[in-house]
């Protein structure tokens, strides 16, 4: 017995032993993000996320046995800052690889010296799509680029609902126009009759003319685009009007968060919407994740911050596959990336005019019961779809 | 040895390259420059004709988008945009002039700062012709090495610098300075006001719309938020002045280096970088109370300052 725990307390120094002189050693990454400005609240979900999936690595024993250190530079959103840290990262820090970044002007700022210098950069959330259609060679992105966004529910119209007619109503903002846009597209592949699209001015506070108008076209799904307060007000008055449609369905942003069912209360029941990411969905680790941020912060993280923490577990999986970590050597293992992630699965394939582009499922979301649960592509489903929905008299 | 600072600092700046600095060094140092051009624009109409624009991203805008346009839609290299964008920012800054102008002190402020919303939302509509939102990438920037992209913009600032320090020591000079002290006894000693300020925009404009044009070739991307930002451009414009110095040659330099060199300095140390807005801005604050004419406006108060101290 006695030599038991001498051979177990041995054995347990020479490992805690081992482990501070395999701690010892660390893998600094720097991440550029908007930590200040307008686009500052998106850059906090996503150091956050960052910061989670480090702590987790580094409990695991880091990658190849090196103690992962981050650090933020803040890039204020724009694009010229952002490619000073990005020329840092390269020339001064001699990182073999560069990660992050959040919007699209400062991915693109990154993306155009990262190819130059031949060094591989993952896009995270940067959702325009030009990124990945310039031939370039050293970079990837994990997230689809924003026309692939609505795919997940424009299979579930085909699949399930299989309307005749849709009106879309959406902010006039560039995303709202955007979302407008997909949807007409969508429309024609699946034969669908825009009976309506209108624009409102984003912060409207009274539908209920466009909702008029709405009512006589009789439409079989309608299509909202907004962010959050315009996408509450527009299915309250929705529900006062009594306006029946076969489906109610959000493009994403205002739809897809939580606070969306908090404002509309009981109207928000079973409307859709398409988004990336839920804390719901089935992927491993997707819920372990969204746990951890919520304890955090006190709520649950957008897709945003599910793909940054993703985004770091890609790069310790292609680290530990790479050769060396020589710029090309990790280019070519970002290339044979096949692995699931809690954001999804990550592959990056060179088909429609993309290059080094994540292809993954979006999903389809329904209000059920008060909460968003997963309704489609039905593999990633948490609840099974309410369809047909009731009418709002037989609702009580 | 007044009179040879500026071929001193020229020929210095011109040397610099060669030492072998890192390329994030030579990111900065374009930054600090470009910013020296615009500030210098600013300075001859706001500091000199004291018309405070807060619209500067108009011009820097306009000479971007000539720049990216002519690329994008005829294939030429987005270089044709520096020479082109002479003529095209002239044409907008009199236009702009012509609503502007009409307008005194803080209503012209107010004007131009609509004019530079009204060119960034024209962007952002105008999708056939500037793409939107999208904006515009070039495929491939001329030169991976920056030595070249330097030497540039040292150049539009030494051609700057010495237009500017021509026109203000001419009659054209004089001018503007009558216009700033009093519009009303400038009119009355028959200046014509209006045809000068005019000028001065132009001026002002096309050296912005310099700096603009040499942007998007160094970028190799803009969109309408970027280049027509209010915040980012016209703002920090007004800020490269005052820190510097109005009306003085040098101040728009110094106040350069210090709004980009030192604000990536601070944002660059360790830990006490994460408040790097808040310190940025206290030392904005300190500048702006205590050496209100700016750092070069104020030297001789700066040179006290320190002699006091020895003394003591």
């Amino acid at each position: 017995m006695k030599r038991l725990i001498l051979t177990m307390t041995v054995s347990l120094m020479v490992m805690v032993f081992t482990a501070g002189l395999v701690a010892a050693e660390t893998l600094d990454i720097t991440i550029p993000l908007p930590l200040t400005g307008s686009k500052a609240k998106f850059g906090e979900i996503e150091k956050r996320s960052y910061e989670i999936a480090a702590e987790e690595i580094n409990a695991a024993g880091g990658i190849k046995g090196k103690k992962v250190v981050l650090h933020f530079e803040d890039s204020q959103g724009k694009p010229e800052i952002a490619r000073a840290i990005a020329e840092k990262i390269i020339d001064v820090k001699k990182q073999p690889f560069v990660v992050g970044a959040y919007s699209s002007s400062c991915s693109k700022a990154i993306a155009a010296v990262a190819e130059e210098r031949k060094i591989p950069y993952l896009v995270v959330t940067g959702a325009s799509d030009t990124i990945t259609r310039k031939n370039y060679k050293y970079i990837f992105r994990m997230n689809p680029s924003v026309s692939y966004y609505t795919g997940g529910l424009r299979s579930f119209l085909k699949k399930v609902v299989k309307p005749k007619s849709v009106a879309i109503l959406y902010e006039s903002t560039d995303f709202g126009t955007k979302g407008a846009e997909g949807m007409v597209k969508d429309a024609k592949k699946l034969g669908m009759k825009v009976v309506m699209k209108e624009k409102y001015e984003s912060g409207a506070v009274d539908f209920k003319p466009i909702l008029s108008k709405l009512k006589s076209k009789r439409p079989d799904v309608i299509y909202m685009v907004s962010y959050v307060m315009d996408a509450a007000l527009l299915m309250r008055q929705i529900k006062e009007l009594r306006i029946d449609a076969k489906l109610f369905a959000g493009g994403a942003a205002g739809f897809a968060i939580p606070e969306f069912i908090e404002n509309a209360k009981d109207a928000s029941e079973y409307v859709v919407t398409a988004t990336l990411w839920s804390p719901q969905v089935a992927y491993p680790g997707a819920k372990e994740f969204a746990e951890k941020y919520k304890a955090r912060a006190g709520k649950y993280p957008s897709y945003h911050g599910a793909e940054a923490y993703s985004a770091l577990y890609v790069m310790k999986d292609v680290l530990e596959r790479a050769k060396s970590w020589t710029p090309d050597d990790i280019r070519d293992a970002l290339k044979a990336t096949d692995i699931v992630t809690a954001f999804g699965p990550v592959k990056f394939e060179d088909r429609e005019g993309y290059q080094n582009q994540n292809f993954m499922d979006t999903l389809v979301l329904q209000v059920i019961n008060g909460k968003h649960e997963t309704i489609w592509p039905e593999k990633y489903a948490t609840k099974k779809y309410v369809y047909p929905i009731p009418k709002w008299r037989d609702r009580r | 040895m007044k009179k040879w600072l500026p071929y001193i600092i020229t020929g210095l700046l011109a040397l610099l390259p060669l030492i072998g600095l890192s390329t994030y060094m030579m990111h900065i140092l374009i930054l600090v420059i470009m910013w020296t051009v615009i500030g210098m624009a600013w300075n001859l109409l706001g500091g000199y004709c004291g018309q405070v624009s807060f619209g500067h991203a108009a011009f820097f805008g306009i000479g971007a988008y000539t720049a990216g346009i002519l690329y994008f839609k005829t294939g030429l290299s987005a270089w044709w945009g520096i020479p082109l964008s002479i003529f095209f920012v002239s044409v907008a800054s009199l236009l702009i002039g012509y609503v502007t102008l009409r307008l005194r002190g803080p209503f012209f402020a107010l004007g131009t700062l609509a004019i530079g919303e009204v060119c960034r939302v024209t962007a952002e509509n105008l999708r056939d012709f500037t793409q939107g939102t999208l904006g515009i990438m070039l495929k491939e920037r001329t030169w991976i090495d920056k030595t070249w992209y330097y030497y540039i913009i040292l150049g539009i600032a030494v051609f700057t610098f010495i237009s500017i320090r021509k026109i203000i020591n001419s009659k054209l000079g004089y001018y503007f300075v009558a216009i700033r002290e009093d519009q009303d006894a400038a009119e009355s000693l028959g200046i014509n006001t209006t045809l000068y300020k005019t000028i001065a925009l132009i001026l002002s404009g096309v050296f912005t719309g310099l700096a603009g044009a040499f942007y998007m070739n160094y970028m190799g991307y803009i969109d309408p938020e970027i280049v027509f930002a209010l915040h980012d451009i016209s703002i920090i414009t007004i800020m490269v002045v005052m820190v510097g110095g109005v009306a003085t040659f040098w101040g728009p330099v110094v106040g350069a280096v210090i709004m980009v060199l030192l604000a990536e300095m601070i944002r660059s140390i360790p830990r006490l970088g994460v408040a790097h807005q808040t310190m940025f801005g206290i030392l904005l604050i300190l500048i702006i109370i205590f050496l209100p004419n700016g750092i070069v406006g104020d030297f001789s108060k700066i040179r006290k300052f320190f002699r006091f101290g020895r003394a003591g």
